[in-house]
């Protein structure tokens, strides 16, 4: 049942003990650091828990501004990894990692794995990238110590992937949701019935926000369990909070870091069962350790008590980054709300792009869906049918009038990494 | 029952077409009739082919969206009224026409018909009555 009893089903008044004692310990070792040790100068030992509320945030603008030791809290000669998230504008954030932070990464990885249903006997395909993006490597040593068979595959290259998982019988893989959905389709086309052909069993699915309605998709065309996975790599990587059996929030494991939800707007730290940006702060680190770091990510804190008798905490799916949301005419709107309404509709294809331009100094909201042979029946009427529903369900949902096209299949950028899925176009030049 | 193949047309613009005619080129597909109707920014491109699986599998190779639709072939004489009078025939019998074409045979001594008809199998049976000549698959697709 658990990868880690004693950690795992800790009652909360000595979880809070835990984390109080390593907290006092994580501070101490940030402030070797260039940026704590100023950021933290008046900082001293933490009395209680409720204390930490008072700290300073790092942000992500932090780390590139600190670019590229600043933030390192030991002698470099004991960082062992460096890891870097893709910095589109400016420099990159990096993340350092010593021996003992990789263990404990690897660890949570396979708890995480371990919660989500899979045991050493399972064959495990990792179709995550390999390299700088935390995704492929985090979860390939969480595998391995877990102690399935790993197939370190990496992504893309459809035809291979389903090769290996028809002639290694792999029953656990770990996807982009978006691929997973792409994945699909090239099995159809080569005849594969996943269901039927396959042994695929757990889908460990995340790097990307998602909707529910997405996840059932996904295990609705594989016949799998789908868990939803959360992580980022400033705090290391995937494994930082997961789904139970349950299916329902991820146990955001308390001994690793300290979930605060905030308003993002006024910065008050917000009750559990609220909405508000998710902040974390780890409490296992050497190498890099971060304080209150706005993760951006928009979710809540579930009350109550979860059944499968973990007491860490659960975090709700992530609804959406508070730097992802679409300003369009005025009205706000997440990429999420937009998926939602595509998978409720089930003749509309799974794979989209949102595009925002500007007409006549108006903010426009084109969604682009590719268009499937399971959709297309081979008439107008029905594509003009289908039009106007995925457009008025989109008008309903977020209150904004789109323009709805179709494309044909494959002819949306293919995601090598995270999928990208909104483009503003608003201030580029036709 | 014969059938042609609707492609379905992504925005319409420039190119877009060619890449179904090289698809049927590429697979040396003879085209026997088409049609294209659009609705704005997206279309429907019917094709009447000598070798539909062929095609298909063609066109689906380079990613466009193919479905296979049923439909009846009629011949008739290349006369003023000869269409008339089956159109009369199946609005008759409240019959939808989905889409209609035709092209002539015999050196335009008669002209095929081709109706996609959805969920009236009674269609056939209907004409018949007329007297004419409905065209197999062999005869749609290569005399």
């Amino acid at each position: 049942m658990f990868w880690q009893e004693d950690v795992e089903t800790l009652a909360q008044d000595k979880l809070q003990e835990l984390q109080l004692k390593n907290l006092n310990e994580t501070l101490q070792t940030a402030k070797k650091s260039q940026f704590y040790s100023k950021k933290l100068a008046n900082i001293g030992f933490l009395k209680n828990l409720s204390d930490l509320k008072n700290l300073p945030f790092t942000e992500k603008q932090d780390l590139r501004d600190a670019f590229p030791y600043g933030l390192l809290s030991v002698d470099l000669s004991d960082v062992v990894r460096v890891h870097s998230s893709s910095g589109t504008t400016g420099n990159p954030t990096v993340v350092f990692h010593t021996e003992k932070d990789l263990r404990e990464w690897a660890n949570i990885s396979a708890r995480c794995m371990y919660t989500a249903g899979a045991r050493k006997t399972d064959i495990f395909q990792n179709t995550m990238g390999y390299g700088l993006f935390t995704g492929g490597l985090g979860f390939h040593y969480g595998a391995e110590k877990l102690g399935m068979m790993v197939i370190p595959i990496g992504p893309g290259n459809s035809q291979r992937q389903i090769w290996f998982m028809k002639n290694f019988k792999v029953s656990a893989a770990h996807i982009l949701p978006s691929y997973a959905v792409r994945l699909y389709h090239a099995m159809r086309d080569s005849g594969v019935n996943p269901k039927t052909d396959l042994n695929l069993k757990i889908f460990f699915i995340g790097a990307e926000p998602h909707t529910e309605e997405l996840r059932r998709e996904i295990q609705d065309l594989y016949g799998v369990k789908a868990f939803n996975s959360y992580g980022l790599s400033e705090i290391s990587g995937p494994g930082v909070a997961f789904e139970c059996l349950q299916q329902n929030g991820m146990h955001i494991w308390e001994d690793y870091v300290i979930p605060e939800i905030i308003d993002p707007d006024t910065l008050e730290v917000l009750p559990d069962g609220q909405d508000g940006e998710l902040v974390l702060t780890t409490i296992n680190r050497q190498a890099m350790p971060v304080i209150r770091y706005r993760t951006r990510d928009l979710t809540k804190i579930i009350t109550g008590v979860c059944p499968c008798g973990r007491t860490h905490r659960r975090i709700e799916r992530i609804k959406g980054r508070t730097d992802d949301m679409m300003i369009i005419n005025g009205v706000n709107i997440f990429p999420v709300q937009i998926e939602k309404t595509i998978m409720n509709i089930p003749e509309a294809g799974k794979n989209y792009i949102i595009e925002i331009t500007k007409q006549n100094f108006m903010d426009k909201l084109n969604v682009k869906i590719e268009i499937n042979d399971e959709t297309f029946g081979g008439t107008l009427e029905e594509l003009e049918r289908l039009k106007a529903k995925i457009q008025a369900k989109l008008k309903e949902e977020t209150g904004v009038s789109p323009n709805v096209s179709f494309v044909d299949r494959g002819s949306l950028p293919a995601a090598e990494g995270k999928a990208k899925r909104v483009y503003d176009l608003r201030n580029e030049k036709k | 029952m014969p059938y042609h193949l609707s492609v379905f047309l992504v925005d319409n613009k420039p190119g877009k077409l060619e890449k179904i005619t090289k698809a049927l080129d590429e697979n040396k597909i003879n085209l026997r009739a088409m049609s294209l109707a659009s609705a704005g920014d997206f279309g429907v491109v019917k094709l009447l082919v000598d070798n539909p699986e062929k095609a298909y599998e063609g066109l689906k190779k380079q990613n466009l969206t193919v479905t296979k639709r049923k439909v009846t072939a009629v011949e008739i004489d290349n006369v003023p009224g000869a269409l008339h009078k089956i159109i009369c025939k199946v609005s008759q019998n409240g019959i939808n026409i989905e889409d209609c074409y035709g092209f002539l045979l015999n050196d335009g001594k008669t002209a095929a018909i081709v109706l996609e008809i959805e969920n009236s199998p009674e269609v056939e049976g209907i004409i018949k009555t007329l007297g004419l000549n409905i065209l197999d698959e062999n005869k749609l697709y290569n005399c």
